[in-house]
């Protein structure tokens, strides 16, 4: 269905673009970024052994570091076009290879946009899910000031969605608001996330785990003033993860889950402080919570934006009285250099503590001490 | 490797240092928001600053704004961006990069030189852009200086 939506949207954009040379815009970001884990940890998964430190870098893609210095992790080209394809509509693909896919590239959004009046935008397609504040950008590593936001927030094994997305836009005194509702469907076959789980808890490569996350429903809220920006979230799916393993048995779990977040960024020139705050809950008879937060804070001297950031990730089974199951935080420090109107160069050190459960595997990252650094840039 | 993550700290530190240190007083342009005569619609700095970033997409006579910026390279932008927009240029960058890869915004139109901007201006009533204010003719309407 899915690869139907895209071949069908993009025909459509090359039949009505090229003949009559319709207005076309190209647009791009990409990011360089090279790092490695500074250690080694005893190997959670074979005790009195060490391994190499790892660094979960990008989860849903699994971008990792380890004590090999690599560009893979999460070194990314995009390239977007708009066709304006007449006085309200225009239609949108972004083209993105990423180093994790050895640069391979693949359509990852594609959507048409309806302006219906100026303060009224229908979108259909393929985007990402407004899950956290980040979340809609968190590839444009020149659109914020760290190497890529706190990625132990961002650990969901989908990103993505089909749907439909209708943005309503209005002023309160001297307040700007958009209201977004959206609604889709995510059929991720053979996930990454969760296949790359099924490899580390000693399952068979050959696992391949479907996940379906179904009727994502949800409203968005974003209040922006001279200083602030802000956005609030609630959106809830139906999930069904589906196990085929080699002997083609296969087992499923059914279950729904509901999001919460609260998120923004907040100018006290010189400093720009950056927050989220979310809540996930899982209706799955244990209770199942994921409290997650993060803070940072942003000098802006200047050219450079030296930064700090704490983020911190926990899962927690509330009827089971269990509240450590998978724990972490990050510790950031990092520094952003603008060298040219389009470009920024960006070195972080991220300080990653796994305070997980170990007797149960759930403390299956360890801890790690990684730098990274980097060009991002816009075209 | 940690050892040049140190000496790049060291680095970073004490340019910092050295930047904050320096206080340079210039003279500075002063900045003037340009549209077309015809256009008699209200300017305060609040509506200047929503139409540059795309939040109102309409003047108050109720027609569909077309922005228009100078180059990053030009003084006059990152004069705007700090007296208008109260961010710096990278900031307003950043800003516009997030809005055009998330399908909810398109930036200013970029235009090569003051000249275009005033041709450009002159000819269409929904124009609207920033000059320097010494370089602004009567073939544009001055409707707000910083």
């Amino acid at each position: 269905m899915m690869k139907y939506l895209r071949l069908l949207l993009i025909s459509f954009v090359i039949v009505v673009a090229l003949p009559t040379k319709a207005d076309i815009k190209f647009s791009g970001f990409g990011s360089i970024i090279a790092g490695k884990t500074l250690g080694t940890v005893d190997d959670p998964f074979n005790p009195g052994q060490k391994r190499d430190e790892i660094l979960t870098a990008d989860f849903y893609d699994v971008g990792q570091y380890d004590n090999d210095i690599t560009f893979k992790a999460e070194s990314i080209f995009a390239l977007q076009a708009v066709v304006d394809l007449g006085d309200k509509l225009s239609a949108t693909a972004q083209l993105v290879a990423k180093g994790v896919d050895d640069f391979e590239p693949e359509f990852d959004w594609y959507y048409l946009t309806y302006r219906a009046t100026d303060s009224l935008t229908l979108m259909a397609g393929r985007r990402n899910i407004p899950m956290y504040y980040f979340s809609e950008y968190s590839e444009v590593g020149y659109a914020y000031p760290w190497m890529r936001p706190p990625s132990n927030l961002y650990w969901w094994q989908i990103t993505q969605f089909n749907g439909v997305n209708a943005m309503y836009s209005f002023d309160s005194g001297d307040y700007s608001n958009t209201v977004t509702l959206f609604y889709g469907n995510e059929y991720s076959r053979d996930n990454t996330e969760m296949g790359y789980y099924e490899v580390l808890f000693g399952g068979e490569s050959s696992t391949v785990v479907d996940e379906f996350w179904t009727d994502i429903t949800g409203v968005n809220w974003n209040i922006s003033g001279d200083i602030f920006d802000l956005r609030f979230v609630y959106f809830q799916h139906d999930m069904e993860r589906t196990r085929h393993f080699i002997d083609t048995t296969s087992d499923q779990l059914n279950t729904s889950q509901k999001f919460y977040g609260f998120g923004g960024s907040i100018d006290l020139n010189p400093f720009t402080v950056l927050f989220d705050w979310n809540f996930v809950t899982r209706d799955d008879g244990l209770g199942t919570e994921y409290p997650t937060y993060l803070i940072s804070l942003v000098y802006n001297i200047d050219d450079y934006q030296p930064y700090i950031a704490y983020s911190k990730a926990d899962h927690e089974r509330t009827k089971l009285k269990i509240d450590d199951l998978e724990e972490h935080y990050i510790m950031s420090y990092g520094v952003r250099y603008n060298f040219l109107p389009n470009a920024s160069f960006k070195v972080q050190y991220d300080h990653f503590v796994d305070q997980g459960h170990e007797p149960s595997g759930w403390a299956y990252h360890g801890d790690s001490d990684t730098i990274s650094l980097g060009v991002d840039f816009v075209f | 490797m940690l050892c040049l993550f140190k000496s790049v700290k060291r680095i970073v530190v004490l340019g910092l240092s050295i930047i904050s240190l320096i206080v340079i007083n210039q003279a500075f342009a002063e900045v003037a928001i340009v549209v077309h005569p015809s256009n008699s619609s209200s300017f305060d700095k609040a509506t200047i600053k929503k139409i540059f970033l795309g939040k109102s997409k309409s003047f108050s006579n109720g027609r569909a704004a077309i922005l228009l910026s100078a180059t990053p390279k030009d003084p006059i932008t990152e004069e705007f961006n700090k007296k208008v927009i109260g961010k710096s240029s990278n900031q307003v960058n950043a800003y516009w990069s997030k809005m055009i890869f998330t399908g909810k915004g398109t930036p200013p139109q970029e235009m090569a030189s003051t000249s275009e901007i005033i041709a450009a201006i002159s000819a269409n009533p929904d124009a609207i852009g920033y000059m320097d204010a010494s370089a602004a003719t009567s073939a544009v309407k001055v409707v707000a200086t910083f």
